[in-house]
């Protein structure tokens, strides 16, 4: 009896509390348009997190600057922690549909994108009128816009395999590359590089030798990267692709650093802040490529993005790295804007073919997969700069500079994707 | 093995300058030089369990505690205060630690005790994160130690890597000799297996116990100072290092600082091994049945080798220790 009671008691509390949480958004959700930001903003990754968070709201209160969406209504974020754990990604996609909420952004780890994506898809065949789109601005597994695409996922960002195809099309305008070693982290993510880059080089670097392909163990488990910079010089490499990131990336630069091993690195993530922070001073004996959509050194920026990101460096006294942060906002205003409403569905079908002028050119999401269409470019780690990289008023005294620009049509990659239309 | 073994073991250090015989002590030479830093973070651990009976889960904490006190100090002072006052101020910590929280556990057991260091362990991770933040430091090798002492199968080595197995051999020769033929090492070992009699022959045990934990962590807090700008100095860098300590200990025997050292060698030689080698695992599993075209999951187990599974290879290890001979190489109980 006494439990019965108890549970009784519990059950109350907690319909209360719904009732009270429900009626609170629905007095306030025709206010703003809200997009409710599921990362890990706490935890041992929790600076990008945060980072994510700040990005997202500064390009937020850029569009409602300029008067909101639909004739005055205002943008919000949400931030939703989930502590980086698969549980926590889904307890927030449930409150996120207690809120009310229709847009779900998202990046960090292609795990929880998945869960996003599969969550999402079951609550909109249950609920129709209620669905929810995700706006994923980071998570590059390639098959989400592939086998596993969907029309409720839009990527921002490029996927693994036109990373790859950006680098590998600035390595074969380097007639000096002659020998390539792979080495990446074992498990999806670092499989899909491996995959594309071996797929890419026979197309795009046919005279290139790939002289070495190797997979580690991920995620900081390898302490001592002494072998495997012995292994890569005794291949006689020249260059080496890696999509490794976090302490992976880090030890294997300044193992590399510490032996003067004669190589120049690709990579996806060097440019990161939390990679060239663990650099230090080994940033200046190594040549460190990375392929992204921006950095501020670059020659021929459009306007809008130079002066976004200085706007940013301005008021957190940190470099402006990801624009595709405010392109994702703002597309999403302008999608918002062109359907007239903020349903989610004709938000939805808004958002396919629609096109933003970004930073090295026009981008376009494109219908048939939902992933976006962008030039990239491939940059180097120098120490002559015109603007250093900072983050937190840290000024690392390095910086990127441009080596090439891989235009839209070279990073375009064909889909596999039969897209189900609501 | 080049040409003479069976195709399905490969050497990928073919092609590498030298016989195969220069290719095994090249990976020796390397695998001592990481084994060493290993066994300077092992070896706190193992003189805190073998006095105390404490299995500190933090160890790997005060480690991390070392480098990021040692960039602090670095930073308006250089590396060498940085060596000698990062490791007197971890040892200072790990002291209060023992004095103020352990000492009140200790009467609840050993659980309490394991559980204690357990919570720290979080607890100081997120205070690293709150004083210096989420992203990585740049604590950097000294320059004057920066520098290419000699140079073996076209890597150079820096004065510092040399520094550090200097460090190590020096601790490892100091430890021992002071547990071994001093009279502080007799008392230390005494209040181990002895406390009451240590007692009543006028002696303070607890005090003991204070600096013998205190001096622990400091020893960690060496690794930290001088391992920390080599391995790159992060948060995350206590929980990826924490548990390769525990293989050490648990492989070289509970206790025994030679069972350490020979355990981090042990570590530190087949870890490179296994990556300069990196021999195909497909005849084992074609024995167990895989066929070389097989699909799915079991097409992993066709491209595997060991240079891929080499950071595995302590925890295969320690279950198998653990199986065969549960009191380590060098221990004298049971775990």
């Amino acid at each position: 009896m006494r439990l019965k009671g108890i549970i009784a008691c519990l059950t109350g509390l907690v319909m209360g509390g719904f009732l009270a949480v429900s009626a609170n958004t629905s007095a306030s959700a025709e206010d703003t348009v809200k997009i409710g930001l599921i990362e890990p903003f706490s935890g041992p990754i929790a600076a990008v997190g945060t980072d994510a968070l700040q990005a997202m709201e500064t390009a937020a209160e850029q569009i409602n600057g300029k008067g909101g969406v639909l004739g005055g209504r205002m943008l919000e974020i949400v931030a939703l922690d989930n502590a980086m754990s698969a549980e926590k990604t889904t307890q927030q996609l449930k409150k996120a549909v207690d809120l009310g909420l229709s847009y779900i952004a998202q990046g960090i780890g292609s795990n929880h994108a998945l869960n996003i994506i599969q969550f999402i898809g079951k609550h909109n065949k249950r609920n129709p009128d209620k669905a929810m789109v995700f706006l994923n601005h980071s998570a590059v597994t390639t098959a989400f816009t592939n086998e596993l695409c969907s029309f409720w996922h839009f990527r921002f960002d490029a996927n693994v395999d036109m990373k790859v195809a950006g680098l590998v099309t600035q390595m074969g305008r380097d007639a000096s590359i002659k020998k390539v070693y792979m080495l990446n982290q074992n498990y999806a993510y670092g499989k899909s590089f491996q995959a594309a880059a071996n797929m890419l080089m026979k197309e795009r670097t046919p005279s290139v030798e790939i002289v070495g392909d190797e997979l580690i163990v991920p995620f900081g488990k390898v302490q001592d990267f002494t072998p495997f910079i012995a292994k890569i010089k005794a291949s006689g490499a020249d260059t080496v692709l890696t999509g490794n990131w976090g302490p992976d990336l880090v030890r294997l630069i300044k193992f590399s650093a510490g032996a003067n091993l004669p190589v120049q690195f690709y990579t996806i993530y060097g440019g990161l802040t939390s990679s060239v922070a663990g650099y230090g001073a080994d940033a200046h004996k190594v040549t460190l490529k990375q392929v992204n959509e921006y950095h501020e050194n670059h020659d021929g920026l459009a306007a809008d993005a130079l002066a976004f990101g200085n706007l940013y460096l301005d008021k957190y006294k940190d470099t402006w790295y990801s624009d595709r942060y405010r392109w994702l906002v703002s597309m999403l205003a302008a999608a918002i804007d062109k359907a007239g409403t903020d349903d989610p569905i004709a938000v939805g079908k808004a958002l396919e073919g629609l096109t933003f002028p970004g930073p090295l050119g026009e981008v376009e999401m494109r219908a048939s997969d939902h992933q976006i269409q962008m030039p990239l470019m491939v940059s180097s780690l120098t120490r002559e700069y015109k603007m250093p990289i900072m983050y937190k008023g840290n000024d690392f005294k390095i910086a990127f500079v441009t080596d090439g620009v891989i235009s839209r049509e070279d990073t375009t990659l064909p889909t596999t994707c039969n897209m189900q239309r609501p | 093995m080049r040409g003479g073994g069976p195709e399905a073991f490969r050497v990928s250090a073919a092609g590498a300058p030298g016989s195969n015989l220069e290719v095994f002590v090249f990976s020796l030479f390397n695998g001592v030089l990481y084994g060493m830093l290993l066994f300077l973070l092992a070896s706190g651990l193992t003189l805190i369990f073998s006095m105390m009976g404490v299995l500190n889960f933090a160890h790997a904490s005060f480690f991390m505690l070392g480098a990021y006190f040692a960039y602090q100090i670095s930073e308006p002072l250089g590396f060498w205060p940085a060596l000698i006052f990062a490791p007197i101020l971890v040892g200072l910590l790990g002291a209060a630690v023992e004095r103020w929280a352990l000492r009140p556990v200790h009467r609840f057991g050993h659980v309490a005790e394991l559980l204690f260091t357990f919570g720290l362990a979080f607890l100081i991770e997120e205070v690293v994160q709150m004083v210096w933040g989420k992203v990585p430091v740049p604590y950097d090798v000294p320059g004057s130690l920066n520098v290419t002492a000699f140079a073996w199968q076209g890597l150079d080595y820096s004065a510092y890597r040399l520094f550090m197995l200097v460090i190590s051999v020096g601790i490892f020769v100091a430890l021992f000799f002071g547990l071994t033929r001093t009279r502080i090492g007799l008392i230390i070992r005494a209040s181990l297996t002895h406390p009451h009699m240590v007692a009543a022959l006028g002696h303070d045990v607890p005090r003991v116990f204070m600096w013998t934990f205190g001096v622990g962590c400091a020893l960690a807090g060496v690794a930290g100072v001088i391992g920390g700008n080599v391995l790159g100095t992060e948060p995350g860098m206590a929980i990826q290092l924490g548990p390769i300590v525990f293989v050490v200990i648990v492989v070289g025997g509970l206790g025994s600082l030679g069972g350490a050292l020979l355990a981090s060698l042990l570590i530190g030689i087949l870890d490179n091994l296994a990556i300069s080698y990196d021999f195909s695992l497909f005849p084992i599993f074609s024995f167990l049945g895989v066929e070389r075209d097989a699909e799915g999951i079991m097409a992993d187990l066709v491209s595997i080798t060991t240079g891929s599974i080499a950071p595995l290879v302590p925890y295969l290890l320690l279950v198998l220790m653990l199986i065969l001979r549960p009191r380590g190489l060098f221990g004298t109980r049971d775990v």
